[in-house]
């Protein structure tokens, strides 16, 4: 007897998507922003909306308002400050490693899209003393194929903190 | 300075606010925040929410009052009190969540439950019981909820512990005319939730940075330049600083050559709210950042192209202290309830992009603060005094006579005066001095 797990993705479907988004964490992880946004379609939404505590069966996301509210343009900007000598935030550098697990795929209601759930734990650490901070969050994206290659079209992250732990969010998620 | 001085003694000796002169063990010094937890925090008026956060009857938002944990919430006679957020009984916390709508706080220990204006209802798990169980039957008034005394202006609610404390209109004196610019314009509102967050740096650190320093810009938002997105120097330059006295401070940025991004809908409300002044001052107003002591911060950022329009959001601060050397932000976007479409969404994207956590001006603002704080813990033990220079403007002009605000009004954005009347401020309550 064959077990049927779902209406999964077909394996080299997952195997693209997982590829992709490890692909995506190492140009982060590397600092090859300018690679990394590459990886965008024109009409990207990039948004992190906010988590809060709330007593069950309320929603623990407000949508209203956000951590990142970004498209193309305004993650450019990001990126091009942080190619500038004074970015403090983030110069030096954090130390960065992006843990892409849980990666789950399944076809968009739109012909040649994927929607797709991640979680990410992004590990940062600046300075002494052996700090670090933790960020992580529930990663929802839209991947769109353009001319066979994949292309993330909406990204939305759900930090699992109502109260973040990390100073600033100098780094993308 | 030894260790084993009297914190007293060394405050009084070394803090020197009308000489410039600032010791640096105060950022973080444990001693030091015991006093402000008790003497500022326990005493003066703290913002808690704005109105817009609580619409309607049994709303609540939890909030802090120095590390004190508090229910702002809205009776069903629709008042606004706010709560000690602890049970009589055994100090459990009533409201466990960020926010809600409720009809009654009901301690989730024990049941001991409480109606909207504080009042005890009774043990939730019933009255036989609570027959069995206190025969003698309880004392209801003694039970009340301890209730913090509660302002408003212009829709920031503010309460403090000291039922003596002068009136909040007193307590915010000369800001009021500032604060009307920003959130007595029009009818404003929250937009969603604040962001959350903490910082490993002491509180006063941002509260200081909003009040009086208008210099920092230039070097740590540096970016703006190197972007082209402002011209120069003169970017942080032009316009005013303000000390409106009572420990509150805030600069103004002016740009007077390009007129005024605000939307045409909303001028008709601007001026049924704002007197000729304030309103004439609204339009040359570039940015506007200051602080409401001790630890609530406003910002008006400049106007910066979002998506083809210049729009500006405002931002609301408070730097809830928690711990010597520790910070929780709560960040919120305000806007007109009666503003076009565009100007709320692109208001909303320019504020997370510029401020808020993940904005590109406070990234950089935050590296500071933490190893500042850091630097400030070190020099606690060291024999000598590290002084600190806060001595900006003490060799400038006089204040001017021809603006139209209140307060000691100074002309161009670089100085320290307000800062100078913070710390001022701030050491007067710690040593209980004149106030």
């Amino acid at each position: 007897m064959k077990l049927q797990v779902g209406a999964g993705s077909p394996p080299e479907v997952r195997v693209a998507v997982a590829d992709f988004l490890v692909y995506e964490a190492e140009l982060l992880d590397d600092r090859r922003f300018e690679d990394w946004l590459e990886l965008f379609t024109p009409d990207i939404t990039y948004e992190a909306p906010i988590r809060v505590t709330r007593k069950a069966p309320h929603p623990t996301i407000v949508d209203d308002i956000s951590f990142f509210d970004e498209n193309l343009h305004s993650l450019t900007l990001r990126v091009r400050r942080l190619r500038t000598d004074v970015a403090w935030a983030e110069d030096p550098p954090s130390h960065t490693r992006r843990f892409v697990t849980n990666i789950r795929a399944r076809p968009a209601e739109v012909e040649e899209e994927l929607e797709v759930r991640s979680s990410l734990m992004l590990f940062r650490s600046r300075g002494d003393l052996g700090a670090y901070d933790l960020i992580v969050g529930d990663r929802h994206d839209r991947l769109r194929a353009v001319d066979g290659a994949l292309r993330i079209a909406r990204r939305r992250i759900l930090l699992d903190q109502s109260s973040l732990g990390t100073k600033n969010l100098g780094v993308f998620l | 300075m030894r260790v084993g001085t009297d914190i007293t003694s060394r405050l009084s000796d070394t803090v020197q606010p009308e000489l410039g002169r600032i010791p640096m063990f105060i950022y973080s010094d444990p001693d030091v925040y015991r006093l402000e937890l008790e003497r500022i925090f326990g005493r003066t008026w703290l913002f808690v929410a704005h109105e817009s956060e609580l619409p309607v009857a049994g709303d609540f938002v939890v909030r802090e009052m120095g590390e004190q944990s508090v229910i702002v919430g809205r009776g069903d006679d629709a008042t606004v009190r706010v709560f000690l957020n602890s049970c009589r009984h055994r100090g459990m916390r009533l409201a466990c969540e960020d926010f809600g709508s409720v009809e009654m706080w009901r301690c989730p220990y024990h049941g001991f439950s409480y109606g909207s204006k504080g009042e005890f209802l009774g043990t939730f798990i019933g009255a036989p019981y609570e027959r069995v169980a206190y025969p003698g039957g309880l004392d209801r008034e003694a039970l009340h909820l301890i209730e913090a005394r509660v302002g408003s202006y212009r829709g920031l609610i503010f309460a403090t512990w000291d039922d003596d404390a002068q009136p909040l209109e007193d307590f915010l004196g000369n800001v009021r005319w500032y604060l009307d610019l920003l959130f007595g314009r029009a009818e404003m509102e929250v937009v969603g939730v604040p962001q959350k967050w903490v910082i490993p740096c002491g509180w006063k650190l941002p509260a200081e940075n909003f009040a009086a320093d208008a210099y920092h810009t230039a070097t740590a938002h540096a970016f703006l330049a190197r972007l082209g997105m402002v011209d120069s120097v003169a970017f942080g330059r032009d316009g005013y600083h303000v000390d409106p006295g009572n420990g509150h401070g805030l600069g103004i940025g002016v740009h007077d050559d390009e007129g005024s991004y605000y939307p045409a809908e909303l001028q008709a409300e601007y001026a049924s709210r704002l007197d000729p002044a304030q309103l004439e001052m609204l339009g040359r107003v570039k940015n506007l950042h200051g602080n409401v002591f001790p630890n609530m911060s406003f910002l008006q950022p400049n106007f910066i192209e979002v998506d083809g329009r210049r729009v500006s959001g405002i931002m609301l601060r408070s730097w809830q202290p928690a711990g010597p050397g520790r910070v929780q932000v709560y960040s919120w976007h305000l806007v007109e309830r009666n503003g076009p479409d565009w100007w709320k969404r692109l208001g909303r994207r320019m504020y997370v992009q510029t401020f808020g956590m993940s904005g590109m001006f406070d990234q950089d603002d935050t590296e500071n603060w933490e190893a500042q704080t850091r630097n400030a813990t070190a020099s606690l033990t060291r024999s000598d005094e590290v002084m600190l220079h806060y001595a900006m403007g003490l060799d400038g002009g006089a204040p001017i006579a021809d603006f139209p605000g209140p307060g000691d009004v100074y002309d161009g954005k670089f100085s320290e005066a307000a800062g100078r009347t913070f710390y001022r401020t701030w050491l007067d309550l710690l040593l209980e001095g004149p106030q």
